[in-house]
């Protein structure tokens, strides 16, 4: 598919998005979000963010690990050494003047869901809303590796943005990536975020984007780029944000060496026109939501009102995207009752939403079928 | 059902005794209960972070000597008596069958002001 192809697609279907629900643009002062942490910044959107096939940026969770860093644009630089030939100290100015291309991709926190491991494991408790679906704007990143020229040994990409951990013993961010998905076509150092430049907590002035991977490796306000021929035993990324390559029964140890970088985003769906303990009026409500998958289309959602005996196929709004939000919806004639509604996707590849959680020492990648009790009066 | 019920109504006692509610309630709100190690924890913890980063976990005590032993590796300025009284304070109170926290709703927060 070409890009421009793709920005068509996007601009017709966030079009008719905004048509079938035009009541949820992000307002100043508005509490669109959970407060997970204070310090460091950790926010969820709320449920009621999860209509459109575009997250508005103000609408957009906060996932720290330290205090946000304040860059100076002016002054800002990318270093890209290691392994290459020509190693580079790139402006804001420099990356503005390479070639732009433009791309929607959905940014997934690794422990989105974690609150729902039983047992309970430690980290942010996020329930559902540490995601959103953002047009990036930026360079493909494997422009400007081309122009630093990596050697022939060149293998992985270790790299670390300007936040600084309040303490000096403690683990700088620092994420590695196979340099093959470094070099994907669609890897970007973004400077945009939904036409906008990146507001200064979201990575100002560039983030790394990586469609389809999860958000551990989208490191905001990039400052340096190391190309190496091993893998970075950086924290980060030889302990932390790590997957059973099998995972076991429920709270069972690990060992060290079965636990792997996690790469591509799993199916996963979820309901946004409704949120837990709502109270609706007998009638017709919409059941609305998205649905989404790493490195696949979105091809069936189903919904259940009846706590998963029976379902029933949603209809989409606008086209399956590769990395995006897919907008589903259907309308559910609601009697008086108490009720657990559902939602489920299948991907292009033919990949299901477990029925729950996949449990995990990190908590992460929770994809387990969504599940929202509301109750329906006369 | 009963099981947890009264497992919920064990861990409230044991946190205000004589007024399980409250306890619960303080417990998903977020409040750190009044003990003689609280001073401690707020002074070791919350150097890097806010409260709010402990009250929602819900962890065994296992996990949180873990936790708290990761913490010192991080940085934390504790003392192996230390590390073992706050160990303890966490696992007193959040443990993995107390009821869960209730995240504040909120809007979002002021972003920081760019250098430039």
């Amino acid at each position: 598919m070409s890009l421009n192809r793709r920005e068509l697609l996007t601009g017709a279907a966030v079009a008719a998005c905004w048509l079938r629900a035009p009541t949820l643009a992000g307002a100043k002062g508005r509490q669109d979000f959970f407060r997970m942490t204070e310090r460091p910044l950790n926010y969820e959107s709320v449920r009621g963010t999860f209509t459109t096939r575009i997250t508005p940026t103000e609408r957009f969770y906060l996932r720290n690990h330290f205090d946000l860093p304040v860059v100076d644009v002016e002054t800002w630089r990318l270093e890209v050494h290691g392994l290459v030939d020509k190693p580079l100290s790139l402006s804001v100015a420099d990356l503005t003047r390479m070639p732009q291309v433009t791309l929607e991709a959905v940014l997934h926190c690794a422990g989105n869901g974690r609150h729902f491991m039983a047992p309970h494991v430690p980290g942010v408790q996020w329930r559902y809303g540490a995601m959103g679906n953002a047009r990036w704007t930026g360079v493909r990143l494997k422009d400007v590796l081309a122009l630093a020229a990596p050697k022939a040994g060149a293998a992985f990409m270790q790299y670390q943005g300007a936040e600084k951990p309040m303490m000096s013993t403690t683990p700088p961010f620092v994420r590695c990536l196979p340099l093959a998905k470094a070099q994907h076509p669609d890897t970007l150092l973004a400077l945009r975020m939904n036409g906008q430049p990146l507001p200064a907590d979201r990575g100002q002035p560039v983030r790394v984007v990586v469609p389809g991977w999860v958000g551990d490796d989208w490191v905001r306000a990039i400052v340096d780029i190391e190309l190496r021929a091993d893998e970075s035993t950086a924290f980060y990324y030889a302990s932390g944000y790590r997957y059973p390559a099998t995972p076991g029964a429920p709270g069972a140890a690990i060992p060290p060496e079965q636990m792997k970088p996690m790469t591509k985003i799993n199916v996963k769906s979820i309901i946004g026109s409704l949120t837990d303990g709502d109270v609706l009026k007998a009638g017709v409500h919409p059941l609305v939501g998205v649905a989404f998958s790493g490195e696949a289309g979105i091809d069936r959602v189903e919904v259940s009102t009846d706590g998963g005996k029976t379902w029933y196929d949603a209809s989409f709004v606008g086209p399956s995207t590769p990395y995006g939000f897919r907008v589903f919806h259907r309308d559910w004639k609601a009697a008086p009752g108490r009720y657990q509604v559902l939602c489920r996707a299948t991907d292009t590849a033919g990949a299901k939403q477990p029925d729950a959680p996949v449990w995990n020492p990190g908590g992460y990648l929770n994809n387990a079928v969504d599940r929202v009790t509301i109750e329906v009066r006369s | 059902m009963t099981m947890i019920v009264a497992l919920l109504l064990a861990s409230a006692r044991a946190i205000a005794g004589e007024d399980p509610a409250a306890a619960a309630a303080a417990l998903t709100e977020g409040s750190m209960p009044d003990d003689a190690a609280k001073p401690l924890v707020q002074g070791k913890c919350m150097l890097c972070h806010t409260g709010d980063y402990l009250t929602q976990q819900r962890l065994n005590e296992g996990q949180w000597q873990k936790t708290v032993e990761k913490m010192r590796k991080f940085g934390a300025p504790a003392s192996d008596e230390e590390v073992k009284i706050i160990s303890a304070y966490l696992s007193k109170y959040w443990t993995q069958d107390a009821p869960p926290a209730k995240p504040v709703r909120a809007a979002a927060p002021p972003a920081p002001r760019p250098a430039r």
